[in-house]
């Protein structure tokens, strides 16, 4: 009993720490964007305004929760729980450091993309559900372009899986450092497979990944519907898109969603691409820098701070760039990414079976 | 009762009970939103077949794709032929519905039948290859498997249904195509 038990822990901590990094995500986000625009942002609360999400966790738990009288009800109500659960999810398969996985899946990638797609179903339950113009108009928006999306996203990552040979995503993070048990090589000529480090990560085995990584990254920040992605609640047009209508608790189950999202996407990233839980310093000589910083808890730093730092880029595009209109987004979806990650796979196949 | 039978039947009963409401329910949305939950239900089923990969393409395939699709379908369609698919005035029981009792009811029997005369359970084909050996371990290696057998021995019928997608997707674009914008 005790083995469903653990299962328990691990999902309470997991939503513990969701919820802990959107505290400090929207704190962040909030810094990072005065400092972009040179403002100060929240000041009044606590010490450099460090209580400001608290007060406003406060405020939104106090709010009624309002239901409009012409919505679906049931739509209405339901919906903020089905598009966090569907990111919420999606953690499940992901490694956190070597032998620290909530479930060890075989097919963990595969797994991961499926549950994703769950969050569109709750954006199209939230805009019908709310039965205003805005929303809907949001929550179409939003689909279409999570669908769009989702090709060059999906292409790039099956760039990565065909060099990798696995959907696991533990093998995957297992073959870019020291404790890969294959041999793995520098751009396809030079052995580090005792190196490691940053030397080994998946980005650094084949030219064309890098590729695959900035258009996986690109489409990552579309997914979850961030700037310059962010028609789908475009604010000068739609109000706030599809979650207009909601108040309280309901919102904040919206914006945990985003945060989350956030955070699951750069995570995907890292596992893919950036090396996982592995250390990115390289063994040098008898300085065996990756050998000593490789490890579980070693793992749960490195993840943190490369995922960590994907959201932050993630920020400072959303606070830089202006948002793209419909028919550019889907022109760079269609006519530029989706060929070039097809470009990338076809490679991988190549390099695979010629290179490797 | 093991644990994964309790499952199997509380899956059982989700997909059942949501498809029923599916059917039954007088708003159109809703009863698509349902089906989102029959989908779930059946790729539970699929896991406790021991059918992972199925039961993500099935995610994939049907909650992504497909339920998105019926989804888009419904919101661009006009009101007024929607108001006329979700009255329905007739009563459950009239003569205008004997033929769909009828077939009902012949599905019906033909499936019972199928259940009661088949015994899964000692099908000759699958005692045999239990007897020569000829089955796959559960070691969490199906999916490369299915890959290998897709790319060697069944590529012809893989290639085929890529070529009918490819049909459907330049119809779709040709009958999507602005009229009279580009001829001579």
């Amino acid at each position: 009993m005790s083995f469903y038990l653990t299962y328990f822990i691990v999902a309470a901590g997991l939503f513990g720490f969701v919820a802990l990094f959107t505290m400090f995500g929207v704190y962040a986000e909030r810094k990072v964007s005065a400092f972009i625009q040179n403002r100060l942002g929240p000041m009044e609360t606590g010490k450099y305004g460090t209580l400001q999400v608290l007060a406003d966790m406060m405020k939104m738990a106090q709010k009624e929760i309002i239901i409009p009288a012409a919505a679906d009800k049931i739509l209405f109500v339901s919906a903020p729980v089905i598009i966090f659960i569907g990111v919420y999810l999606g953690f499940v398969a992901l490694p956190w450091g070597p032998g620290l996985i909530p479930a060890n899946i075989n097919i963990g990638l595969y797994y991961v993309f499926a549950i994703i797609s769950i969050e569109t179903l709750g954006i199209l339950m939230a805009g019908w559900g709310s039965n205003n113009k805005y929303s809907i108009l949001g929550a179409m928006r939003s689909a279409a372009q999570i669908i769009s999306y989702e090709i060059p996203a999906g292409f790039s990552i099956i760039a990565v899986v065909m060099v990798a040979q696995t959907l696991n995503l533990q093998d995957i993070a297992m073959q870019q450092g020291v404790l890969s048990v294959e041999q793995v090589k520098f751009f396809g000529f030079w052995d580090v497979t005792h190196i490691g480090g940053i030397l080994s990560w998946n980005v650094f085995k084949a030219p064309h990944l890098l590729v695959a990584f900035v258009i996986y990254f690109i489409a990552s920040l579309a997914e979850s519907n961030r700037a310059p992605f962010d028609i789908p609640e475009a604010e000068s047009e739609l109000v706030a898109g599809f979650h207009t209508e909601f108040t309280g608790l309901q919102f904040a189950l919206v914006f945990l969603a985003e945060y989350s999202m956030m955070f699951l996407v750069s995570m995907i990233g890292v596992i893919l691409f950036l090396g996982a839980w592995n250390t990115p310093l390289p063994n040098i000589g008898a300085a065996k820098l990756a050998d000593w910083t490789t490890g579980a808890g070693w793992g749960i730093l490195w993840i943190l701070i490369k995922s960590l730092g994907l959201v932050g880029m993630q920020m400072w595009i959303r606070w830089t760039l202006p948002r793209l209109r419909v028919d550019q987004l889907m022109n760079l979806s269609w006519k530029v990414l989706t060929p070039l990650a097809f470009l990338c796979m076809l490679i991988s196949g190549i390099w695979r079976l010629w290179v490797m | 009762m093991s644990m994964i039978k309790i499952l199997f039947y509380l899956m059982a009963f989700i997909t059942l009970g949501s498809a029923l409401v599916v059917a039954a329910g007088k708003n159109l949305v809703r009863s698509i939103f349902m089906f989102f939950v029959t989908l779930f239900g059946l790729a539970g089923l699929y896991v406790l077949a021991l059918a992972d990969f199925v039961a993500v393409t099935q995610i994939v395939i049907y909650v992504g794709g497909i339920l998105v699709l019926i989804l888009f379908a419904f919101m661009l369609s006009g009101k007024e032929a929607l108001d006329k698919v979700e009255v329905q005035k007739n009563k459950f029981i009239s003569l205008s519905n004997a033929p769909a009792f009828f077939l009902a009811g012949l599905f019906a029997v033909i499936m019972l039948n199928v259940i009661f005369k088949a015994h899964v359970d000692q099908l000759p084909w699958v005692i045999e290859s239990v007897k020569a050996g000829n089955t796959m371990p559960i070691d969490g290696t199906g999916i490369n498997k299915i890959g290998v057998n897709l790319m060697t021995r069944y590529l012809l019928p893989f290639e085929v249904i890529s070529i009918l997608l490819m049909v459907a997707l330049v119809g779709a674009a040709h009958l999507s195509r602005r009229e009279g914008a580009n001829q001579v």
